[in-house]
């Protein structure tokens, strides 16, 4: 073995030998069963059949357009009612379903795991979590004293503590994908085909349900890496998990409200939250005028370095003291 | 080859505007158990972080084995094997698990090796136990054993009689002369009570306030009871007492300190008569002289007092 690879081997060890990353696993997989469970009674299922979907669709079109207009004499919305748009981007799909000539799926594992997207953000959650402890737990512990008095840079062991907590995420990532299939797959079966039709820069596009799945996954893990390094970084300048955890997820909470709090400003388009969804630029409607998709990527680059490069300075740099 | 194992060259620690150390010289000699004895806050842990490269040296430098920590921390850490204050372990993981994952960072350590050295502290009973569960003593064991995993030549142990009690020191003595012999390393051992350790060590460097006060040999290589009978800590009335404390540095080299009317100092037996001549000889009136019970007593220590660093 390496002797990079060994100290990854290490600290993974020490992250799946402790219960609290199990019970981690546990609700993980209790959400992922209870979202399937739910979603199987709640859901009614339709049922498309090669035979009566186009009616199956023009009844559902019908119903849809009903309901908006009960909708609108009752509450007299604005123009771009969210409820209304819903409705009208349901039937919209629906007709180009009809128009294409394409039968819909019904719904089915695939469909189940790319629902399941936003489960990264409990994955993003926890990887918080195991990067605000990598280094944090350590002093916590004392064995930080035994951990850098080996023939080993403390840039080399802080590298590895990051790729590890990294492949944590990526572990958990696949646990997630694997266990949606497979829960999916006992719930509601799998697709007869992966075709399936999305929205992209505004209009409706054929696509395959797997590249879709994986591109959605794709977006929020820019987010999980932005928000993990942070941790990280949080985690070694104060030596502290709990504050880590404590910033990190109130940021991630509040990211959104952040960037609209400050909307108005010329300066808000370089807040970190406002260039953390680059899925902005591929559904075609970017948060603030002027923001590309390189201009938010040379944000997110920027703000990588000075994560990485201040929990670096920090670590090699400054004493390890007993208080 | 280096002269030394290990050589503290003016070392210096400030934090803020605290000088904690200032300017320690001194070395340690190959193959030999060297005691670092100071009271509490003397500086003992800031001078051994800064030995294993934890604390950066704020001037001065501390060569191991000739390669400066500083400059050349992997060529001079590969020597070294620690216990910085309290043996922390992974409390989650087993005293092997423990081990395998200290032995994974350096390259050359086997398995037999961990088994070698958990045999070596005699722990292959509790091994396989959390270290959670293990008592204080047992975690000294482990932390020995885990200084010693890499082979080195200096072996750094931070008060590893503290907390124990009086069997579980005399158990980690046994163990470090032991060790110091089958596994022929230096042995830099600190505490802050003279009587826990002075019996396993060749010499005895004493730190108070960040300054080393004073090295003393304890322990020639004549045999442990033979020497210790000879070395004496006398206790003597004199005055003038500030001339007596001149004349012993300059006609024998003898440190004395003074503790109110007395003058405390430590020399051989067959010393002592030519030491009383000497004040004799130069108008000095003795009014009383008299050995202290044993060589390198808690009373010196008592002499040397708390720190005052505030
Ligand atoms: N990180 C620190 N910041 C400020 N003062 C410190 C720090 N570490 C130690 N000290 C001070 O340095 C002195 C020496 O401490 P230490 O080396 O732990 O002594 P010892 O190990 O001999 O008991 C003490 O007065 C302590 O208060
Ligand atoms: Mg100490």
């Amino acid at each position: 073995m390496g002797k990079f690879f060994k100290l990854i081997y290490n600290e993974e060890i020490k992250l799946y030998i402790r219960k609290s990353t199990w019970i981690m696993y546990i609700v993980l997989a209790g959400l992922i069963i209870g979202i399937a469970a739910l979603t199987n009674t709640f859901d009614q299922g339709k049922n498309y059949t090669s035979d009566n979907w186009r009616t199956e669709l023009q009844k559902e079109n019908k119903a849809l357009q009903k309901d908006t207009e009960d909708y609108i004499k009752e509450t007299n919305p604005d123009e771009d009612d969210f409820y209304v748009n819903m409705n009208q981007e349901e039937m919209d799909r629906n007709n180009y379903y009809l128009e294409h000539d394409i039968q819909p799926q019904n719904y089915g594992a695939w469909q189940f795991t790319s629902d399941n997207a936003g489960l990264l953000s409990v994955v993003s959650l926890l990887t918080i979590i195991v990067a605000a402890g990598t280094v944090a737990n350590e002093f916590r512990w004392g064995t930080i004293k035994l951990l850098l008095i080996r023939p080993i840079s403390r840039s080399v062991i802080l590298l590895s503590k990051y790729v590890s907590v990294l492949l944590f995420a990526l572990i958990t990532l696949v646990f997630v994908l694997a266990l949606s299939l497979i829960s999916g797959g006992m719930f509601f079966g799998f697709e007869d085909s992966l075709q399936t039709v999305v929205t992209s820069h505004g209009e409706l596009q054929q696509t395959s349900l797997v590249t879709e799945t994986l591109s959605s996954y794709g977006y929020q893990i820019v987010n999980l890496i932005m928000m993990t390094t942070f941790a990280f970084m949080i985690s070694v300048l104060f030596r502290n998990s709990a504050l880590a955890i404590g910033i990190a997820i109130f940021l991630m909470l509040s990211g959104n409200s952040i960037v609209g709090f400050f909307q108005d400003r010329a300066w808000a388009k370089y807040i970190l939250f406002a260039n953390t969804d680059l899925q902005q630029y591929t559904t075609g409607s970017p948060l603030m005028e002027g923001m590309t998709m390189q201009f938010s990527i040379t944000v997110l680059i920027v703000y990588y370095i000075i994560f990485i490069a201040l929990s670096w300075i920090m670590f090699t740099k400054r004493d390890v003291a007993g208080f | 080859m280096a002269e030394f194992a290990m050589e503290l060259i003016h070392t210096k620690k400030r934090i803020g505007q605290k000088e904690i150390i200032k300017g320690l010289s001194f070395q340690i000699k190959k193959g030999e158990v060297f005691g670092f004895i100071g009271p509490n806050g003397a500086g003992k842990t800031t001078t051994i972080r800064m030995m294993v490269g934890l604390m950066n040296i704020t001037s001065g430098d501390i060569l191991i084995q000739g390669n400066s920590i500083k400059t050349k921390f992997k060529e001079a850490i590969k020597e070294v094997g620690a216990i910085v204050e309290n043996p922390e372990m992974y409390p989650f993981m087993t005293g092997w698990q423990n081990l395998m994952h200290y032995a994974r960072m350096s390259s050359d350590v086997t398995k037999e090796r961990v088994h070698e050295v958990v045999a070596l502290v005699g722990l292959e009973k509790a091994i396989n136990q959390k270290v959670g569960r293990y008592s204080l003593g047992m975690r000294q064991r482990l932390g020995i054993a885990q200084a010693l995993l890499s082979y080195p030549s200096i072996l750094i142990l931070d008060e590893p009689t503290n907390g124990l009690d009086p069997a579980g020191i005399r158990e980690i003595r046994q163990y470090i002369r032991r060790i110091a012999e089958e596994e022929q390393v230096s042995v830099i051992i600190s505490s802050h009570l003279l009587s826990e350790i002075e019996m396993m060590c060749d010499r005895i460097g004493i730190i108070k306030n960040g300054e080393l006060i004073t090295i003393e040999s304890v322990r020639a290589a004549v045999g442990e009871s033979e020497k210790e009978k000879e070395l004496l800590m006398m206790q003597v009335e004199a005055a003038p007492i500030d001339k007596a404390i001149n004349l012993l540095q300059a006609k024998h080299s003898i440190k004395a300190v003074r503790e109110e009317k007395m003058l405390v100092f430590q020399t051989e037996k067959e010393n002592v008569p030519s030491i009383i001549k000497t004040l004799v000889e130069q108008d000095i009136a003795i009014y009383q002289a008299g050995v202290a019970k044993k060589s390198l007593e808690d009373k010196f220590f008592d002499l040397i007092g708390e720190n005052t660093i505030g």
